[in-house]
């Protein structure tokens, strides 16, 4: 899937009180103890291994984030997602974006960082700091809803509307470059998300009328 | 005020309707986009732990587990060995679940998943046709593993009438077992704090499977346990009753005392979340030279795992003088087979479709006639003939098979028929209610999978009362509203719009009762339409919505629909073709354009209906093309277990889809399509690739290695 969402380029500066350096050999040292995270040892592997002086960081951490305009402060773990930030740790959580491979196979859970698509289940939370994170409910309400969601409600692109968040953001991004984009770059844009209703016809209408709409025409 | 009994005994002149027969956009669609649709998977409950499942990867284990372990991870709440799916210790199909956890975070309980640090003592066990009937195979079943034996028909008559044929065909033709692969997983969240009643939120299809039994584990009265579905992630027949993840999630929540939230893992879903049964076929047809069937003998295996599988049986749709069917289900240690789109019927399609194609090539006869030859239904003539028109068959140069120096980009075309009941069934009762305000709130307990449900839960009220679709309130997804049918064979629809017309209809009868004392009307003068109740023969006569609702007592109307079976089809029909190009050099194949003709009786929105068929489309070209279960013969593992391995379609391999409701269906009646449409895709895309090519592929999916076997082999 060449043209999936890619992962940033540039990092994400961490927060003042934490090196990267530091962070990492605490998430290091976690994934050396296994899936069992079992933080006693794995405190002890890092420390060994690091300078005497060196504080190690590891369990939860609070970072602050730039969610839908909002400035957050979430506590994470090394290994959270941005994913499970959004739907489990934030308070109140964002569950717009939703969880179905885990593994960025099926973009369901794809979000703009700094404009750009993403697959949240594959982006450590920690990284995303520094960045502007959009999700699904940033673009627009029920009652006040964008270009995209307007034309996918007009053209029915939803079935049982659990990809639709995804497809949402990804045909968002595509617009948002460009919104002349013809039929082959809409799907080559959401070729990293699948529905499994078979929404798609729907979805590739509603991405041309919402492009129309976005270059002013009707 | 109480209504009397009156029902409709008519939709009413489809020339008459705004809503109905029309396009109407999905009324939840807006909270959809915009990520505010609630479903099972992001319900958050204060206090709630995060459940999950760890299931057996061997079809037939001892596990041995260290639950202390578990049990000493840091926010771990509950961890509980699962039995009910083990004798004596052991496993006894792929995908068993062996434990639980609840834990105060996901990430908690993926560490104590893993800190159980699972050990398996591996058995004997068979996951495939040869290990299943081999003479010391281990048994799946005590009375063994070849079950379930089925005859239809006098084998030696069939097999006589075939010694006379002027053409045979006999062959075999096989399908492999494939996943629903719905986008939100299996799973509940329980919502039980140790008081005296239960809230289970579910992604099923069915809102009344589910109290029963979670009330029997929680140890309280299924009247104390509520059940809430207000949007769920799909279910193709995969989601019905407790499950699974919501037995499992009742004990945790009943150790714990709090609310879990359990949802399958995906890799979960892909082996104990059911699947379409698997299927090989033997078929040997023959026909006579002026393209009519004359006899076959079928031999059916069917593999649903543990279950018995599915299918309808052969000659499935056609006509065959005499036929002989046998049908038999072969039982492995691998997840048991469910209801999924239309069960059994894709299988049965592609096994015929493929012989009818195969016998009209041998034949030299153009196989679109010789289809209408052996189907009796005008209907699908008429839908197989408007299939055609469509794809562009007249013009098509290989009406009578593919050319002899086949070009480098070969272009088929291929057909397909299907058959479904969708029929409604009396359960459903709506109730419609109008408030003094104005306000109008269509009620049932009903789910929607996607199929647009709750759209026309209100859409029928507006209709009847000359209201917008946005002036009703539909109230779906709750086991406290009135009863309706669990959504499996395409029957909610025919089950429960009666039942809401009902309602309405009822609802406006009431009303029209009491306006008529006051503006001193004849009741069946009135008519309500664009907001206003009017006199028809007094046009003086009139109150706006709102006046006129102003005028009830202050309870309002309250109107309890039933089932009405005049308003309910029975028996649906569809034709399909499909044009695809075939690259003879590199075997690679592109489904150009498909197309799908169904008839509906009456569409209740012909936007949502559409859909629905096109989606039944691309489910089945995904099938067709790239779906397949694999487990290793060898280790037992299951190998794709993730949408990185086990493809569905994506955006890139979606052609022109043209779907066409069948308008000349005049009944006065509404039928479910979610079932028929998704049955004869794939056989139209063999037919196709065959057409183009002469490659003729009897085993699914349709994958490049074996077109190019094929291709070398011309």
């Amino acid at each position: 899937m060449a043209d999936a969402p890619k992962e940033p380029e540039k990092r994400a500066p961490l927060p003042d009180n934490v090196s990267r350096r530091v962070f990492l050999k605490g998430a290091g040292g976690l994934a050396a103890g296994g899936a069992l995270g079992s933080q006693a040892v794995a405190s002890q592997k890092a420390s060994a291994e690091a300078p005497a002086k060196t504080r190690t960081v590891s369990g939860r951490i609070e970072i602050p984030l730039s969610i839908n305009g909002e400035k957050r402060k979430v506590s994470v773990e090394p290994r959270t997602t941005l994913l499970s930030l959004l739907r489990v740790h934030l308070q109140p959580p964002l569950t717009g974006t939703k969880l179905v491979c885990d593994r960025g196979a099926c973009g369901a859970c794809t979000v703009h960082l700094d404009g750009e698509p993403a697959y949240s289940c594959s982006l450590l939370a920690i990284d995303c700091v520094g960045r502007e994170i959009t999700t699904v409910e940033g673009l627009g309400a029920p009652d006040a809803l964008s270009p995209v969601q307007q034309a996918f409600c007009e053209k029915d692109a939803l079935m049982c509307g659990f990809c639709t968040p995804g497809f949402v953001m990804s045909v968002s991004a595509c617009l948002e470059k460009n919104p002349a984009a013809d039929d082959d770059e809409v799907r080559a844009a959401c070729s990293g998300n699948l529905c499994r209703c078979g929404t798609y016809p729907p979805i590739f209408a509603a991405a041309q009328a919402a492009g129309r709409k976005l270059q002013g025409g009707r | 005020m109480a209504v009397q009994d009156s029902s409709p005994t008519t939709w009413g002149p489809r020339e008459d309707m705004r809503l109905l027969n029309a396009d109407v956009p999905r009324v939840d669609g807006p909270l959809k986009v915009s990520g505010r649709a609630r479903y099972t998977h992001d319900i958050r409950l204060p206090g709630m732990l995060w459940g999950k499942i760890l299931c057996c990867p061997y079809p037939v284990a001892k596990p041995t587990l260290d639950f202390d372990r578990a049990q000493a991870v840091p926010g771990v709440r509950v961890v509980l060995p699962i039995e009910d799916g083990l004798r004596d210790g052991w496993t006894r199909r792929l995908g068993t679940p062996i434990a639980a956890v609840a834990a105060d975070t996901p990430e908690a309980a993926d560490d104590a998943l893993a800190a159980l640090n699972a050990r398996y003592e591996e058995g004997d066990w068979a996951v495939n046709y040869d290990q299943a009937v081999a003479p010391d195979a281990p048994k799946v079943h005590e009375e063994g593993n070849i079950r379930h034996l089925q005859v239809d028909g006098d084998e030696a008559a069939a097999q006589g009438e075939l010694d006379g044929c002027d053409a045979v065909v006999e062959a075999i033709y096989t399908l492999p077992v494939q996943f629903h692969a719905c986008l939100e997983t299996h799973g509940v969240v329980v919502d039980y704090r140790g008081e005296d009643e239960a809230t289970i939120y579910a992604s099923t299809q069915g809102t009344f499977t589910i109290a029963a039994d979670a009330a029997q584990i929680l140890g309280l009265p299924q009247n104390k346990v509520t059940v809430l579905v207000e949007h769920m992630g799909g279910g193709f027949g995969a989601k019905f009753g407790l499950d699974v993840p919501g037995r499992i999630a009742c004990l945790l929540a009943k150790e714990a005392r709090a609310p879990v939230h359990l949802m399958l893992s995906r890799a979960d879903e892909f082996h104990t979340a059911g699947n379409r049964s698997g299927s090989t076929q033997y078929m040997k047809a023959g026909a006579n030279a002026d393209g009519k069937l004359k006899g076959l003998v079928a031999r059916i295996w069917k593999f649903g795992g543990v279950n018995r599988g599915a299918n309808p049986g052969q000659p499935y749709i056609y006509d065959v003088p005499t036929s002989y069917a046998e049908a038999m289900s072969i039982l492995t240690h691998t997840d048991g087979s469910r209801a999924m789109r239309a069960p059994g019927h894709p299988q049965a399609s592609f096994a015929i479709e493929s012989v009818v194609d195969e016998l009209a090539a041998s034949l030299g006869l153009d196989p679109l006639e010789f289809r209408k030859k052996n189907l009796a239904s005008p209907v699908y003539h008429r839908q197989l003939d408007r299939a055609a028109k469509e794809i562009g068959w007249a013009a098509h140069p290989n009406k009578l098979g593919p050319p002899a120096e086949l070009p480098d980009r070969a272009v088929g075309i291929g057909f397909g028929v299907a058959t479904w009941g969708a029929g409604g069934r009396p359960t459903c009762e709506v109730d419609v209610r109008i408030d003094q305000d104005g306000s109008v709130t269509s009620s049932v307990g009903t789910q929607d999978l996607g199929t647009g449900t709750r759209t026309y839960v209100a859409s029928i009220v507006a209709e009847e009362l000359g209201l917008p679709v946005s002036a009703v309130e539909p109230r779906i997804g709750d086991s406290r509203l009135g009863a309706s049918v669990a959504s499996g064979g395409s029957v909610t629809t025919p089950s429960l719009a009666p039942a809401v017309k009902d309602a309405a209809h009822k609802a406006r009868e009431a009303l029209f009762a009491e306006l008529a004392e006051l503006l001193g009307s004849n009741p069946r003068n009135l008519r309500a339409k664009d907001g206003v109740v009017f006199d028809v023969e007094e046009s003086d006569k009139r109150m706006n919505w709102k006046e006129a609702c102003a005028c009830l007592a202050p309870a309002g109307i309250e109107a309890r629909g039933t089932f009405q079976r005049g308003l309910a089809g029975n028996g649906v029909h569809g034709a399909q073709a499909a044009k695809v190009e075939v690259d003879t050099v590199t075997g690679e194949l592109r489904v150009l354009k498909m197309v799908c003709v169904q008839d509906i009786g009456l569409p209740l929105n012909r936007l949502a209906t559409r859909s629905q068929m096109n989606g039944g489309v691309i489910q089945a070209l995904s099938y067709g093309l790239f779906e397949e279960r694999v487990i290793d013969p060898w280790l037992g593992l299951g190998l794709n277990n993730g949408f990185e391995e086990y493809r569905i379609a994506g955006t890139k391999d979606i052609p022109e889809i043209v779907s066409i409701i069948d308008d000349e269906d005049r009944r006065d009646q509404v039928l479910g399509v979610g079932e028929p449409v998704v049955i004869p895709g794939q056989s139209a895309i063999a037919n196709a690739l065959f057409n183009a090519c002469g490659v003729r592929i009897r085993d699914l999916p349709l994958t490049r290695d074996k077109i190019i076997n094929g291709l070398t082999a011309l």
